[in-house]
């Protein structure tokens, strides 16, 4: 319940608890923050502190005691700007106040597809705008059937669980008859999913088993290897602060960091004992070189492999050079790499002799480019080579300690219980399947642009490995082509896989009607017909769970803030107004208020038997105690680095793999993700390495990771975030341009200067860009992250918003992995002529804009607002 | 006097902004008069950071610098504003008044910090920070920024604190040269690196357990360290100047260089060295 902040009274606030984070799926609730609120408005939004209503010794703190040196928990959540900043987000320019429609968008007349990212759009009741909505549906159903209405509901967005912004639709289409689900595909993990699966189990994404690992680290690593991973970003709007206090003690107590990276991450700029830059997506032939050096000198562990590895034989082989007359040597990686041959061998030498933790981010750019099952197989390879599973020899992750709720994914600490909430949330789960029609996330555009494609796998983020195995098309046997789309908390152009086809994929005439749900007129939202207004979380009563902190893990019921601003209303609530319309409310609702859903939260967290619910409402959280014993729970691989008989691994050998039975079984033949791991530097799907034909025309690789000031395209509205020098880089013309950072003598060569408009540009079309220039980069490539807000001049052509994915590559993975590639491309850039843009697309550049926050919605408002 | 102090430590400051941020969040839009009057909502920045990119690539690091109030006791700028409008509180905060600002900007000039004091055109007064005064009179222990910091790099407390005192011992003013007695220490600031990696060609090896020396041009002073299995060496925290360099290890022949520029930091890249 709402208390006064202060014991006296006197300021007149009341603090309420609030998650404020932004992976939108119910287990990964974190950021707990204290949103103070006085006279219907946020006075302030701050770090949770746990000690409000326990004792510290009622959270039975976790200490680690190692190396004379003591590590606990902070009596506090360590919020990152982003949840500082949230204000700016609820109150921003750019809110959706009422429902809108494209003013050329006439569902009994001219349709206009072409149109839509340019035409404005004019305000509209909200009858108007579900009577609209609701007879389009049954116009295409009794047309076409269910399966033409695509449902893209997948986009990271504010974590909320009754009141949920990822898919509270499907339930509801379900009981309607039917749809086409945007699968996403597991898009964090890609290189571990598609790749390392295959090498080592570890379902259902396939990164290392985590628990305990930071313990383990603690007491028993000499050398951590951050590779492609940046804890000071990365994990910020999962999970908070806590990779970063680690990361200091651990540099604290001796534990040697060196940060592989193409850039110097915001990790590697403050942690670094040394930074070694990679050119972008060549991290393979660097773990090849490291392997070749292990067997020449025999510096690798021979009776591990032969009791707990299969193939390696093969792997030798390829490596040094029996198999196709290349010797893999450190040589011929640092020509591919850029890495010195005297640096790789120092690497490997140091790796062989110390205790050596991998730590990843989910891996980022290093698992997201073009062939991503490459560089994270051999990652894997690397550490099974070094005795994967011995005391300090894991692959640690410095984000989703915990994730899906699977117990071997607790890196810290174990809490004496994970609260969950999945059973009252209202949205669509990672888990969850929509047979028989759906698109890969990544297939999106082609399958409307050329009408029909098939593939493998990817019946869900966590499908297990033999999903792999199995075929799919679409349209499906008795299914529709697509020709609506619903989409809630878009963000598919700024972040997914050559978003420019996705634009003409929009603009297709097939499409006849696409509608989005949103707080905020950005990125897709541009596209729709029809825009619906939705509140932030903190316009809304909800209930959360904390698990993703490392601290302790939380339950609390979240009470609105503030009034929803304009005429906006939750997701949920959005999808129930639609379920009324069809004559499907009580079959949807299942007759639960939202009241009753969130008690029924409380019932089903795993919680009640610790506290009441009258002592949750009344405290206002339950702080979960740490659990006895956690110290003994046995780290990462350790069991199966003891006992792999016992232990064994979910491969089909139960082995590490370095030969893929099940890649051998099912495609022998694919030169793009082989049975046996290599460096692939082209091949039918990409082009994307410097030695290719293309690169004489695109000589630059490009570094794309998770924005540092936003969460994924979340947040760009934020003027105080904006503020920040590595954020947005303002222009001559006083636009606020997305960061590209290049070295000074790139830059020099270019012509080009800090602070310079500049183009990034291949046959994918061009984005503008504000220079950065900066040592914090190797030479000879650029840096721009994803997310920022679509601006187009030319939609589908060319953007002002720095929308990088716009031109990443539209292909997948590889042939027979539909992950995408946003990383490791090429490019070329240059000093714009904004002079000759402006001549020609006047209109574009006529477009008002706010000088501290952004495009928003004056630009995209019939008359002005 | 007794008081108040902020200790900043920039060893282990990530550059998250939270305090930045979290100073916005507190200033911009609300109104804490007497103390403060609203913060305009950008441009100005009563806890400014500044990211301080040092050496070269590889040897390349961040260090974020911060401007706030030093909260001096002997502050120039009471004395400069000529309507009286600052005054120094009982716990040590330096406060301008914004009902007796008149908008003169006299203690704008007197500061002698860069990047403290603003001056806000539409309220036409100064503004700075406060230490969140309205909040500690409220019952906090601390300013929002301390509050929002994750690493612990923003301390606040009681000078007379033993642990507060602690960190005062290892900490150091802003600008050591001036008399104002500032209530803000740093612990870390940055001071040049000479940074680089010594090499053997002919073999294509890093070079271990190189002794490398940098011998101040002037005054000769000298920096050594012994270089790690990737050859690299940093002499951290020199003095500002120029320095020559030896690289020696038995068995080799010595090689010379420089002199380099190490009034910033610098990386002097890879030295190659040859058997004797």
């Amino acid at each position: 319940m709402a208390e006064d902040r202060t014991t006296s009274g006197a300021s007149g606030e009341k603090t309420l608890i609030r998650d404020i984070s932004f992976c939108g799926v119910p287990e990964n609730g974190s950021n707990a923050s204290m949103v103070d609120v006085k006279d219907g408005k946020i006075v302030r939004i701050r770090p949770m502190h746990y000690d409000w209503k326990y004792k510290k010794e009622d959270l039975n703190p976790w200490k680690m005691e190692v190396r004379g040196s003591t590590f606990e928990p902070s009596m506090k959540t360590l919020i990152p700007p982003y949840s500082l900043a949230y204000k700016k987000r609820v109150y921003s320019p750019a809110r959706i106040r009422y429902p809108m429609m494209r003013v050329d968008f006439d569902p009994d007349g001219e349709r206009n597809p072409q149109n839509r990212g340019v035409s404005k759009f004019k305000r509209i009741s909200w009858d108007k705008a579900l009577d609209v909505i609701t007879s389009e549906m049954n116009r295409i159903k009794e047309k076409y059937g269910p399966t033409a209405l695509l449902y893209q509901c997948d986009q990271h967005g504010e974590n909320k669980v009754v009141q949920a912004c990822h898919g509270a639709g499907r339930k509801l289409l379900r009981e309607w008859g039917g749809f086409t689900l945007q699968m996403r595909q597991p898009d964090s993990w890609e290189g571990w999913w598609w790749g390392s699966k295959h090498f080592w189990g570890c379902e259902p994404v396939g990164q290392g088993q985590q628990s305990n690992l930071l313990w383990d680290i603690a007491k028993n690593a000499e050398l951590l290897l951050f590779w492609g991973c940046d804890q000071e970003t990365t994990p910020w709007g999962w999970q908070g602060q806590l990779p970063s206090r680690l990361s200091y003690w651990w540099s604290e107590i001796g534990i040697k960091q060196i940060y592989v990276c193409p850039d110097l991450n915001y990790a590697a700029a403050v942690h670094a004992d040394r930074w070694i830059p990679v050119l972008p997506n060549t991290d393979a032939a660097m773990y090849l070189g490291i392997c070749y050096q292990w067997f020449k000198d025999g510096t690798y562990d021979k009776e591990y492999l032969a009791t707990h590895a299969v193939g390696v034989d093969k792997f030798e082989a390829y490596v040094m050079g029996e198999e196709d007359g290349v010797k893999k040597t450190p040589e011929w990686a640092s020509a591919i790499c850029g890495v010195p041959s005297r640096t790789i061998k120092a690497l490997a030498k140091e790796w062989a002799s110390k205790r050596t933790t991998v730590v990843i981010g989910n891996g980022g750019p290093g698992i997201r480019g073009p062939y991503a099952t490459e560089p994270a197989r051999l990652q894997c390879i690397c550490l099974a080579m070094q005795g994967l599973g011995k005391p300090g020899a894991n692959q640690a992750k410095m984000i989703e300690w915990g994730l899906f709720d699977k117990p071997d994914q607790y890196a810290q600490p174990m809490p004496l219980r994970v609260p969950n909430l999945r059973s009252a949330y209202t949205g669509g789960h990672p888990d969850e399947t929509n047979h028989p029609s759906f698109l890969p996330k990544t297939f999106v555009p082609k399958g409307i642009l050329e009408g029909e494609c098939d593939w493998w796998g990817c019946e869900s983020e966590t499908a297990d490995r033999a999903n792999q195995f199995v075929h799919y098309k679409y349209p499906a046997d008795g299914c529709s082509k697509i020709h609506m789309v619903w989409t809630d908390s878009p963000s598919w152009i700024t972040c997914w896989n050559g978003g420019n086809d996705y634009v003409r994929a929009m603009r297709h005439p097939d499409i006849e009607f696409m509608f989005a749900q949103h707080p905020w007129l950005e990125n897709d939202c541009l596209m729709a017909d029809i825009i619906l207004p939705v509140n932030t979380k903190l316009e809304e009563d909800d209930i959360a769970g904390d698990i993703f902190s490392g601290q302790y893990n939380l339950l609390y019921p979240e009470h609105k803030c503030i009034e929803p601003i304009g005429e906006s209303y939750s997701d949920y609530e959005i999808a129930v107004m639609i379920a009324e319309r069809l004559g499907l409310k009580e079959e949807y609702t299942g007759g639960k208020t939202i009241p009753e859903l969130i008690k029924y939260g409380y019932e089903t967290s795993r919680c009640d038997d610790l506290i009441s619910w009258e002592e949750l409402n009344e405290k206002g959280y339950y702080a979960v105690p740490t659990a006895d014993g956690w110290e003994d729970v046995p780290a990462g691989f350790y069991n199966f680095y003891k006992d792999p008989e016992k232990y064994p691994l979910t491969t089909p050998t139960g082995k590490l793999e370095f030969e893929a039975t099940g890649l051998l079984e099912n495609f022998p033949d694919d030169l793009e993700r082989p049975p046996v791991p290599k460096w692939v530097a082209q091949g039918i799907s990409h082009e994307e390495t410097i030695g290719t034909k293309r690169s004489d025309k695109y000589p630059l690789l490009v570094i794309s990771n998770h924005p540092r000031w936003s969460v994924h395209s979340q947040h760009e509205d934020i003027t105080w975030l904006r503020e920040i020098e590595t954020c947005k880089v303002t222009g001559p013309d006083g636009y606020q341009y997305h960061p590209v950072w290049l070295h000074p003598s790139m830059a020099e060569q270019r012509g080009i200067r800090h602070g310079d408009i500049v183009s990034i540009f291949n046959e994918r079309g061009t984005v503008l860009a504000g220079a950065y220039v900066t040592e914090r980069i190797m030479p000879d490539i650029v840096y721009i992250d994803h997310g920022a807000k679509w601006d187009p001049i030319v939609p589908g052509e060319i953007d002002r918003g720095g929308a990088i994915n716009t031109i990443v590559p539209r292909n997948t993975t590889s042939k027979n992995a539909v992950g995408h590639a946003v990383s490791g491309f090429l490019v070329d850039i240059e000093k714009t002529d904004m002079e000759e843009l402006k001549r020609k697309y006047p209109e574009a550049f006529e477009k008002p804009f706010h000088p501290c926050a952004g495009p928003g919605l004056e630009a995209c408002i019939w008359g002005g607002e | 006097m007794m008081g108040k102090v902020l200790v900043i430590d920039l060893d282990i400051c990530n550059g998250c902004y939270n305090c930045q941020v979290a100073c916005k969040d507190e200033h911009v839009g609300n109104d804490w008069s007497p103390i403060a009057k609203p913060q305009p909502d950008t441009g100005q920045f009563w806890n400014k950071i500044t990211d301080m990119v040092r050496g070269q690539v590889p040897k390349v690091k961040v260090t974020y610098l911060h401007s706030i109030c030093q909260h001096c006791d002997e502050a120039p700028c009471i004395p400069a504003c000529n309507v009286n409008a600052i005054y120094k509180r009982d716990d040590g905060a330096v406060i301008i008044d914004p009902a007796r600002c008149r908008g003169n900007q006299l203690c704008l000039s007197a500061c002698p910090y860069e990047d403290v004091i603003y001056f806000n055109d539409s309220l036409n007064i100064a503004q700075k920070c406060t230490f969140c005064a309205h909040l500690l009179d409220d019952g906090w222990t601390e300013p929002r920024c301390v509050d929002a910091c994750p690493t612990g790099a923003f301390r606040f407390g009681d000078d007379s604190d033993p642990e507060i005192k602690e960190l005062i011992a290892k900490a150091e003013p802003l600008k050591p040269g001036l008399d104002v007695k500032p209530r803000v220490y740093h612990i870390g600031l940055p001071k040049p690196f000479i940074a680089g990696a010594v090499f053997e060609p002919d073999v294509d090896e890093c070079t271990e357990a190189a002794r490398v020396t940098a011998q101040k041009v002037g005054n000769g002073r000298v920096y050594e360290a012994t270089t790690d299995s990737y050859g690299d060496f940093w002499l951290r925290d020199v003095e500002p100047g120029e320095y020559t360099i030896l690289v020696e290890k038995t068995g080799y022949l010595p090689q010379k260089m420089g002199p380099v520029d190490a009034r910033k930091d610098i990386n002097v890249g890879d030295i190659a060295v040859w058997k004797a």
